[in-house]
């Protein structure tokens, strides 16, 4: 299948005593990563997906982890995933 | 793609996030990557979506958009961007995009109950040139008339003003806007003569409360939201109350939740003001220097047809706007009614959360910031809904100082840009002015270069109103700009659709996608979007910013403010206007529209070499000057000098928006204010200057309960709403095929044991009956949105589910906005309604 790539990043506010428990529930998420941002309560995620749908979906399932005030995102780019093979 | 770009493309992403979070990244993420790198060419432009403004950067690859991400130098948004904004790179390729004129054939003529068939610009310019030209001759310019939008660029919206009241001489223009915030802005007027907030986005970071009235800012308004919570975490003290008909993402986040039953707004606001009074919370010395007394009509109808029962019961349905001078003793008498005890039993609120909220605005050490949308704005009491706010803030003179703030949110990216500020609505010119107001009409013909006496001083007909004459067969010529009005209207089925399939009328959609509107007109017309044309919006804060044309719009696809200027080269001033007009002015003789609308010495002053030339600018080319600069330049003559005063326009290409008035270069972001405005005379502290006496109007008004409530055949609310992925109407946001997938159509959102009580489970089909209509969707009773017993919740974006068909078409009646948040259904089981179908 020629799919896309999307490639789009976040910054989540939690409630500064819910980090550590964040953190653990946000690497459980299929393309995600943390880049840092944990002592201001600011982490910084970038998400990898083959579809926007996914993009969307993870997004909610971030926003909906305890103690999440908002997940907001930034970036987002998308490109097929063939053009540069 | 490779690895290395995958890898590149994510260091940018991650930088980019930490960069607007103010975050530091270890040593190794920190490599920001220019544009050149990865192909693109970054540019700057406002959010297509919503009325926050956020600033995007969006990079284009091969004349196509490819990546968006917020603008670190946008001071709205700093360089954040919500899950709307997301969609940005995608909204112009769904793959049933526009590209050709449509109009209904039968034999190669046009015919009304004919099939769509791909003609050209010329076909269909000289069709519905035909078609305008008959009903004008026939009927008369009030036969004539245009549905604009909030969504419409500055000079688009002003484009279309010149053309429908100047040119066809009809005052038949109404935005979209009409339907979500025509109650904020017609109350700004009545209380401070003067559209539009006093404060701005920097109150965020200055109050130490936010009261949120029928807004749920974390779906709706995120980034915003996002200011809000940086706030509360950073300063403890810091409170926030949001008062909904239902529990949502907000209420979650929120210190205070206040349920309330639909319409009781009006007592719980009442009654603060009670407590304010009775606390001697007053501030008195401010009331007396700055504010007037006045009191409402009473019992003023709900903007239904005039033969409608409840028209005919109420007293004051014809002269609901007028308002009668008073006094403080006797504002205090009205109020005083509304005691504790009261606004809880109408709202439903036990009466200590009611008090902490009252204490919030008394306390003369609390800053607060109110907010609302549609909760207030699309209300049959809208108007007085506004002002009960304002009374609130101008009893305790919290207002018009950093952190002390009424502050009306906005839903469309240039409701105030366009639909205020320009005055696309049916009784408004630029700047404020007013059609009815001879001094208003006579200054723009003035700056306009037109005849004295061309342009019409009858009120047209606003948004609901359009739909009514439609249908009666009394408004014939019909132009549908940037709005999914089919969608969007209430009672549609009754009151909006059978107008535009009406054999007497001649519907034309311009939009970029078959939107259920678009395919119910006779012609369609295929629009450019967003960075396929040179723009410029007005957003929620008096921000004003621009964007160059990116890339360009698909075949045949032009821009509304192409399709508007080259339709008035077909109309001669000899066909449109009257001949007494024309014989005591005969220079005007003979000309074309074009020739005294737009060709008039004004617009088209400034040359093509002035475009910016790493910039396209199909429309500038097509007519061979620089038409937005001319068009802008034009209508900023009519603000500057008076408290509207708009920067130049080069200025705005370089900067990130600022806010009106810009004086000196500078801009201004508190209004009234002594120091903080320019407008305010030195000694006086502060003026409200937009009304003669420069004070303001504390306008006391009752409850009233609501058109329609439950019974006990139609025994539930109904209020309709959005979701957080869907904006607008859906036209765009459904576009792309994933996230159709993500939240793919409406659903039901009902609590759990009024679904029990119907033998209803998750997720079973259903019918929701009203008096007016139904519409077959599916129960949820879990989910984001909680509903208390009594009440369900359906968004409205859903093409396949058009839960306007049921909503009631009744507004506030000073503003003319529907109210689509209450009104009384049914739900039943689709199963056993189809069993009772057969019997």
């Amino acid at each position: 299948m020629t799919g896309e790539c999307h490639i789009s990043s976040l910054v989540v506010h939690t409630r500064p005593d819910k980090v550590p428990a964040i953190i653990e529930r946000v690497r459980e998420i299929e393309g995600a990563e943390i880049h840092g941002g944990a002592e201001a309560g600011k982490l910084i995620v970038t998400l990898e997906t083959e579809t926007e749908h996914q993009v969307v979906e993870r997004i909610n399932a971030i926003q909906l982890l305890d103690g999440v005030l908002a997940a907001t995102l930034v970036f987002h780019h998308f490109e097929p995933v063939q053009d540069q093979e | 793609m490779d690895l290395t770009r995958r890898t590149l493309l994510k260091t940018q992403a991650a930088a980019a996030a930490a960069t607007a979070a103010n975050v530091a990244l270890p040593a190794s993420a920190q490599n920001i990557l220019t544009g050149e790198d990865l192909h693109l060419q970054w540019s700057k432009a406002p959010c297509r979506f919503c009325g926050t403004g956020c600033g995007v950067m969006v990079g284009v690859k091969d004349g196509r958009v490819v990546a968006t991400h917020g603008d670190m130098q946008a001071e709205v948004n700093r360089g954040l961007n919500c899950v709307k904004g997301y969609f940005l790179s995608k909204i112009m390729y769904g793959s049933d995009r526009l590209t050709q004129p449509l109009m209904r054939m039968k034999n190669g003529q046009f015919a009304k109950d004919g099939e769509f068939q791909p003609v050209s610009w010329d076909q269909a310019f000289d069709e519905m040139a035909r078609q305008f030209k008959r009903v004008l001759k026939e009927k008369g310019p009030e036969a004539v008339g245009m549905f604009g939008s909030g969504q419409w660029t500055i000079w688009e919206g002003y484009a279309a003003s010149k053309l429908m009241r100047a040119g066809f001489r009809t005052n038949n223009l109404d935005p979209n806007a009409r339907h979500c915030m025509a109650s904020a802005a017609v109350t700004f007027i009545r209380t401070f003569g003067m559209d539009e907030p006093m404060g701005c986005y920097d109150d965020f970071e200055n109050a130490d409360a936010f009261v949120l009235w029928g807004s749920n800012m974390a779906e709706m308004h995120p980034i915003l939201w996002t200011r809000i919570t940086d706030r509360r975490l950073s300063h403890p003290h810091v409170r926030i109350a949001t008062l909904s008909t239902y529990e949502h993402r907000t209420t979650d986040l929120s210190d205070m939740a206040l349920i309330f039953k639909p319409n009781s707004d009006l007592a719980i606001m009442n009654y603060i003001a009670n407590y304010i009074i009775q606390t001697g919370a007053v501030n008195r010395d401010f009331v007396e220097k700055h504010c007037n007394f006045r009191m409402a009509n009473t019992d003023i109808g709900y903007g239904l047809r005039p033969d409608h029962v409840l028209e005919q019961q109420a007293q004051h349905a014809n002269d609901a706007q007028v308002s009668s001078a008073s006094s403080f003793e006797d504002y205090a008498k009205l109020m005083s009614q509304y005691t504790v005890e009261k606004a809880s039993e109408l709202s439903g609120i036990p009466k200590e959360r009611l008090e902490a909220l009252a204490k919030l605005y008394a306390d003369p050490k609390v800053k607060v910031m109110s907010l609302w949308t549609m909760g207030f704005n699309q209300h049959v009491r809208g108007v007085w809904a506004n002002h009960m706010v304002y009374n609130l803030h101008l009893l305790t003179g919290k207002i018009a100082e950093p952190g002390n703030s009424p502050f009306s949110l906005t839903g469309q990216p240039s409701a105030c840009g366009t639909a205020r500020e320009v005055g696309t609505f049916s009784h408004r010119l630029p700047a404020d002015m007013q059609v009815n107001n001879p001094e208003h009409r006579k200054h723009a013909e003035e700056i306009w270069k037109l005849p004295h006496g061309l342009l019409p001083e009858k009120v047209g007909y606003h948004a609901v109103q359009q739909d009514r004459m439609l249908k009666d067969g009394k408004l014939n010529a019909y132009w549908i700009m940037c709005n999914n009005n089919l969608q969007t209207a209430p009672n549609t089925n009754n009151e909006t659709y059978p107008g535009y399939r009406n054999p007497e009328n001649f519907v034309v959609v311009s939009d970029a996608y078959p939107t259920v509107t678009a395919m119910a007109a006779d012609v369609i017309l295929p629009a450019a979007m967003w960075v396929e044309k040179e723009g410029a919006y007005g957003n929620a804060e008096r921000r004003t910013h621009f964007w160059h044309q990116l890339v360009n719009a698909p075949g045949d696809a032009r821009s509304d403010l192409w399709q508007l200027v080259e339709f008035s080269k077909r109309f001669t001033t000899d066909e449109v206007w009257p001949a007494q007009i024309l014989d005591a002015n005969p220079d005007y003789k003979g000309k074309s529209l074009y020739d005294v609308l737009f060709a008039n010495g004004e617009v088209n002053k400034f040359p093509v070499n002035e475009l910016d030339p790493a910039y396209e600018n199909r429309e500038a080319k097509a007519f061979g000057f620089y038409v937005q600069k001319g068009l802008f330049e034009e209508y900023a003559s009519f603000g500057r000098g008076h408290g509207h005063d708009l920067a130049p326009f080069d200025t705005y290409h370089q900067v990130r928006g600022l806010r009106w008035p810009v004086v000196n270069g500078q801009e201004t972001r508190w209004r009234y204010r002594e120091g903080l405005d320019p407008y305010v005379e030195k000694g006086s502290g502060l003026q409200f200057y937009g009304n003669p006496d420069k004070k303001a109007n504390i306008m006391g008004a009752p409850y009233e309960p609501p058109a329609e409530s439950p019974d006990v055949e139609y025994d539930l609310w109904l209020v309709t709403g959005r979701v957080l992925e869907h904006w607008h109407s859906g036209s765009m946001t459904l576009r792309v095929p994933e996230l159709y997938k993500a939240f793919p159509g409406a659903v039901v959102f009902m609590h759990p044991d009024d679904a029990a009580k119907r033998h209803l489970r998750r997720g079973q089909e259903v019918r929701v009956v009203s008096r007016r209509g139904e519409i077959r969707s599916r129960v949820e009773t879990r989910g984001r949105n909680r509903v208390p017993q009594g009440l369900i919740f359906v968004p409205f974006f859903d093409a396949s589910q058009l839960i306007n068909k049921v909503t009631l078409d009744a507004t506030d009646p000073i503003s003319k906005q529907t109210d689509f948040k209450k009104c009384a259904v049914k739900v039943v089981s689709a199963a056993t309604a189809d069993a009772g179908d057969q019997q």
